[in-house]
């Protein structure tokens, strides 16, 4: 009788939760394929040009990130600095200002290094992620000593234990941590549509905005563009789902 | 030597990552805050020092302190629903001997929309005042008569739409934090508790599954508080129009975005002054749920 | 198209984007070469974007390359300005705080004897300090649109009266069309100015030295808007908003309110029962409306080529009276910014209109109306027409800040 329950329950969320995606479906693709066609054809949109922009900037933004963060993460973990935690302090402290507090003089920081509608300018400044850094030290917290002291034994260096020893032993980790911050640069509107002032940098998102913003919206091409712009993610987080169950258990970020 | 060593070696991990931090992070925060000491009105340059009159302004401004109360309420009431439903559906997962990937796929899969689409989806279509709208067309199964949603005021249907749109978005996301605490429950304690003569139900959970998710409710929490505070994207396309946006349900992002940020009146010192003491409530309400969570320990 | 009036900055989750400050001109196209970028917003009409290109590509002067901006364009403006070279040539509506700011420069010698061919409403709306700062483009302008066929069935005229506008409301609103749409806030935003003028009020006093509404009778308008809501007769949660022709275009409504530049679309609609009339007036102290706005050509102080700038606009939308009537006419119905060019123009409704914007134009954005005394202006009359809040004092409180602002730009 509870099993019974439980099945009925779990069916109903599943279709609460898969309704507004069916809504979009029918919406935007379902009445008439010809609307994506449609899309792909309009010079005014840039829709071609803007997934491709989109599949670069996320695709460098999350190899940076990951990088990046994890190389930080393993220093604040692992390297015995007496000013470590003053470091890690000033990281986690910029978890707390909203990004509104920023945004203007990020926009002057990165305009006077002349980067406006330039990739450099929609990738860079995102690479530095606090949350990142934070989840990469929890990880790498609890990361089995003894197999980077066998590394030392072996007479590999410091770094020679993070590429030979650590990486190749957390790539469930960095995948979790990789599709989350590919999704997360994938829906970033802001700062696109600020940054990329020339039509050929825009960003999907940025295109979505185009046709949103126009006085009539033409009603049918917006939902089909937004049922074909959330495409590459389903994608991703098909193939890359498994790994972030796993990932997220790891991090010790919902550990003790 | 050594510590010298050990400096160097830290520097090498950390440093390219603290100097982006430092250019496109730490710079900015300094420079808002110099702003909110100035008349910069139009300009990131000012000279005219005022010294705390942009605090003064904001916090003695009736519709920003009305944004911060309706939003500590919106975190009072948007936080435990959060809880209680992700770590349902956890719960719900977690337990099933098949399909497990399936439906934490399905779970999951809304934090992979944007806020734009999803908005676009909930205010057009599901949401939508015409009586063929998918909610007004549920209403009229029951015979109730179609709602405006969105444009009724009394009583304010607009928070469902609003509440609805972020459950959908962020339940996923928090139900897998709350799935990796519980894989890491180990089972022996489950096994240990009904040797014991604890029935399967609501003792085990309230003595081995809570306390072993202590941790994950302390993540979801603080994350959430964040959020709740800084909203601003499903707000702005819900019920943000052409002209403005309406006086309440008004996050304070939103407020300061319309009033000081935005196109007609670019007051970069109030909106700095505005944007740091939001912070600091953030900073403070953290600070608080850390100080409640650890004390329940 | 849309000028300031008819923009949509709805969904654009155009955050905080706005702040985005300036930065240098170290960006793109510091204009070494002599080309001219030209900025446009995204107009939502079909072939705008082709004729402009086309009509930058006829210039013989210099090289421009027109750029169009999606999203929260005016943002992006104001960001531009702080001290960016570009672009050369850009749309917008003047704000006080550009001239302040020395960010546009001065375009009177641009119109010569056409002068007294524009509008002179339009005109002025672009004049700060009695300099003028942009040149009119088109037309923009808001209208009631009614059904006659649903009017006369409910046995009501069309509505010269805000409170005949409530009455027809009331008495067309039945089976599953509403009487008359706004807007989605109910007509907040959209309405609060042509109300005010219905009363014989406005934003700002006649000099332009304090709040227009200091008088009981906004107190009276404002409660009439909130009669509206009360009366079950407005559409609201339409899938579109006000500046959408799709809520009347549907049948869910008998009468809105929207911008002249949806009649194409509602005639295909519609044929010929379609009507259009200004907003009626409060009582006979008031006076029956329409809100003007146009998005106007301006040129960058810091651009490197003023004069080049300054000469090509002057050959777009001073010589070039062929182009302005497509711009106007062609793509949505909006008026050319001149006398000679509208009268020529237009037949029924459009017509009709012409006179609306001869008689009773007003502008709808001033430059010295700054957007903080507008929110606190809406934020009232949305407490009072929503929320039923007491109306005399929610004015005081927006009175006091509009008083706070107009203090600000003469400091």
């Amino acid at each position: 009788m509870t099993r019974i329950a439980h099945w009925v329950v779990l069916a109903l969320a599943v279709a609460v939760f898969l309704l507004p995606f069916a809504v979009l479906l029918r919406d935007g693709i379902g009445a008439d394929w010809s609307t994506v066609a449609d899309l792909f054809s309009d010079k005014e949109l840039m829709f071609t040009r803007s997934l491709v922009n989109s599949t670069v900037v996320a695709v460098l933004q999350t190899a940076g990130q990951v990088v990046l963060c994890s190389l930080a993460g393993y220093g604040l973990a692992r390297v015995r600095y007496r000013h470590a935690p003053v470091v890690l302090y000033a990281v986690m402290a910029t978890l707390m200002v909203p990004t509104a507090v920023t945004f203007v003089p990020s926009f002057v920081v990165v305009s006077s290094l002349g980067w406006l509608s330039d990739f450099r300018g929609l990738v860079v400044p995102g690479l530095f992620s606090a949350l990142n850094v934070f989840l990469f030290r929890q990880f790498f917290l609890d990361f089995p000593v003894a197999l980077e002291e066998a590394g030392r034994l072996d007479g590999l260096s410091r770094w020679g234990v993070y590429w030979r020893v650590v990486v190749p032993n957390a790539t469930g980790f960095v995948a979790a941590i990789a599709v989350i911050d590919f999704i997360g640069s994938w829906n970033q509107f802001l700062w696109p549509l600020l940054i990329a002032q020339d039509s050929d940098t825009w960003t999907i998102q940025v295109a979505l905005s185009s046709l949103l913003t126009a006085q009539n919206p033409r009603v049918t091409l917006l939902f089909a563009a937004a049922a074909v712009s959330i495409l590459p993610i389903v994608l991703v987080f098909a193939v890359a789902q498994r790994y972030l169950v796993r990932g997220v258990t790891e991090t010790g970020l919902t550990g003790q | 030597m050594r510590r010298g060593r050990e400096a160097l070696t830290f520097w090498l991990f950390v440093g390219p990552f603290a100097a982006g931090l430092l250019l496109f992070t730490y710079v900015p925060i300094g420079w808002s805050a110099y702003l909110s000491l100035f008349d910069a009105h139009n300009t990131v340059a000012p000279t005219e020092f005022v010294g705390f009159d942009n605090y003064v302004d904001v916090l003695t401004d009736r519709a920003f302190l009305d944004s911060l109360g309706t939003f500590t309420v919106f975190a009072a009431f948007i936080i435990p629903t959060t809880v209680v439903l992700s770590l349902g559906l956890a719960l719900l997962v977690n337990r099933i001997p098949i399909a497990q990937v399936f439906f934490r796929s399905v779970f999951f899969l809304p934090f992979a929309c944007s806020y734009v689409v999803a908005a676009l989806i909930w205010k057009m279509s599901l949401f939508s005042g015409v009586d063929s709208g998918v909610a007004n067309t549920v209403l009229g199964w029951f015979g109730v008569e179609p709602q405006a949603w969105v444009g009724t005021v009394d009583p304010p249907l607009y928070w469902v739409v609003l509440v609805t749109v972020r459950l959908w978005l962020q339940l996923g996301f928090y139900m897998i934090l709350f799935i990796a605490a519980l894989q890491r429950i180990p089972r022996h304690l489950y096994e240990a508790a009904w040797i014991d003569g604890a029935s399967p139900g609501w003792q085990t959970f309230r003595y081995i599954t809570l306390p072993g998710l202590r941790g994950a409710l302390v993540a979801v929490l603080t994350l959430n508080l964040i959020n709740a505070y800084q909203a601003f994207d499903e707000f702005y396309n819900v019920l943000g129009d052409s002209r403005g946006y309406a006086p309440f349900a008004r996050p304070p992002l939103v407020y300061l975005y319309y009033n000081s940020l935005g196109s007609g009146g670019q007051d970069l010192g109030r909106g700095s002054a505005g944007a740091l003491v939001l912070a600091l409530v953030i900073a403070l309400a953290t600070l608080l749920s850390g100080k409640v969570s650890r004390r329940r320990r | 198209m849309g000028a300031e009036i008819g923009r949509r900055g709805f969904l654009v989750v155009a955050g905080l984007l706005g702040l985005s400050a300036c930065g240098s001109d170290t960006g793109r196209g510091g204009s070494g070469d002599g080309t001219l970028r030209h900025w446009y917003h995204a107009y939502g009409e079909d072939g705008v974007q082709d004729a402009v290109r086309r009509y930058a590509a006829a210039y013989p002067g210099a090289k421009v390359e027109v750029q169009w901006n999606p999203g929260d364009y005016d943002s992006k403006v104001v960001t531009a300005l702080q001290n960016s070279a570009v672009p050369d040539v850009f749309e917008a509506q003047v704000k006080v705080d550009w001239v302040r700011q020395k960010q546009v420069v001065p375009l009177d010698d641009l119109l010569g004897d056409t002068r007294d061919d524009f509008v002179r409403s339009l005109l002025d709306s672009q004049t700060v300090d009695g300099r003028l700062y942009g040149i009119p483009q088109a037309i923009d302008t808001q209208v009631l649109y009614y059904r006659p066929s649903l009017l006369s069935k409910a046995g009501v005229t069309p509505p010269r009266t805000v409170d005949e506008l409530i009455d027809a409301a009331k008495r067309v609103n039945a089976g599953g069309v509403r009487g008359f749409f706004a807007g989605n806030d109910g007509g907040v935003n959209v309405l609060t100015a042509p109300l005010l003028w219905s009363a014989g009020l406005d934003f700002l006093s006649a000099d332009g030295k304090a709040p227009g509404f200091d008088d009981p009778r906004a107190a009276t308008v404002f409660g009439k808007l909130r009669e509206l809501h009360q009366s079950g007769a407005l559409l609201l949660g339409a899938p579109t908003d006000w500046s959408d022709p799709g809520a009347f275009v549907d049948g869910l409504t008998a009468m809105q309110w929207t911008g002249l530049w949806n009649l194409p679309k509602i005639r295909a609609a519609h044929g010929d029962d379609i009507g259009v009339l200004p907003f009626p007036r409060l009582d006979s102290r008031g006076a029956e409306s329409v809100p003007v706005g146009a998005y106007s050509a301006m040129v960058n102080a810091r651009s490197g080529n003023v004069d080049a700038a300054k000469a090509y606009v002057k050959w777009l939308w001073v010589e070039k009276t062929e182009y302005q009537t497509e711009f106007a006419t062609a793509f949505g119905a909006h008026l050319p910014a001149r006398r000679s060019l509208a009268a020529k123009t237009g037949d029924g409704p459009a017509k009709d209109v012409v006179g609306f914007v001869t008689e009773g134009g007003r502008i709808a954005n001033p430059a010295r109306w700054s957007s903080r005394a507008n929110t606190a202006l809406t934020d009232a009359v949305s407490r009072i027409a929503r929320e039923g809040a007491e109306p005399t004092g929610e004015l005081r409180a927006a009175l006091q800040t509009a008083r706070d602002e107009i203090a600000r730009l003469d400091r």
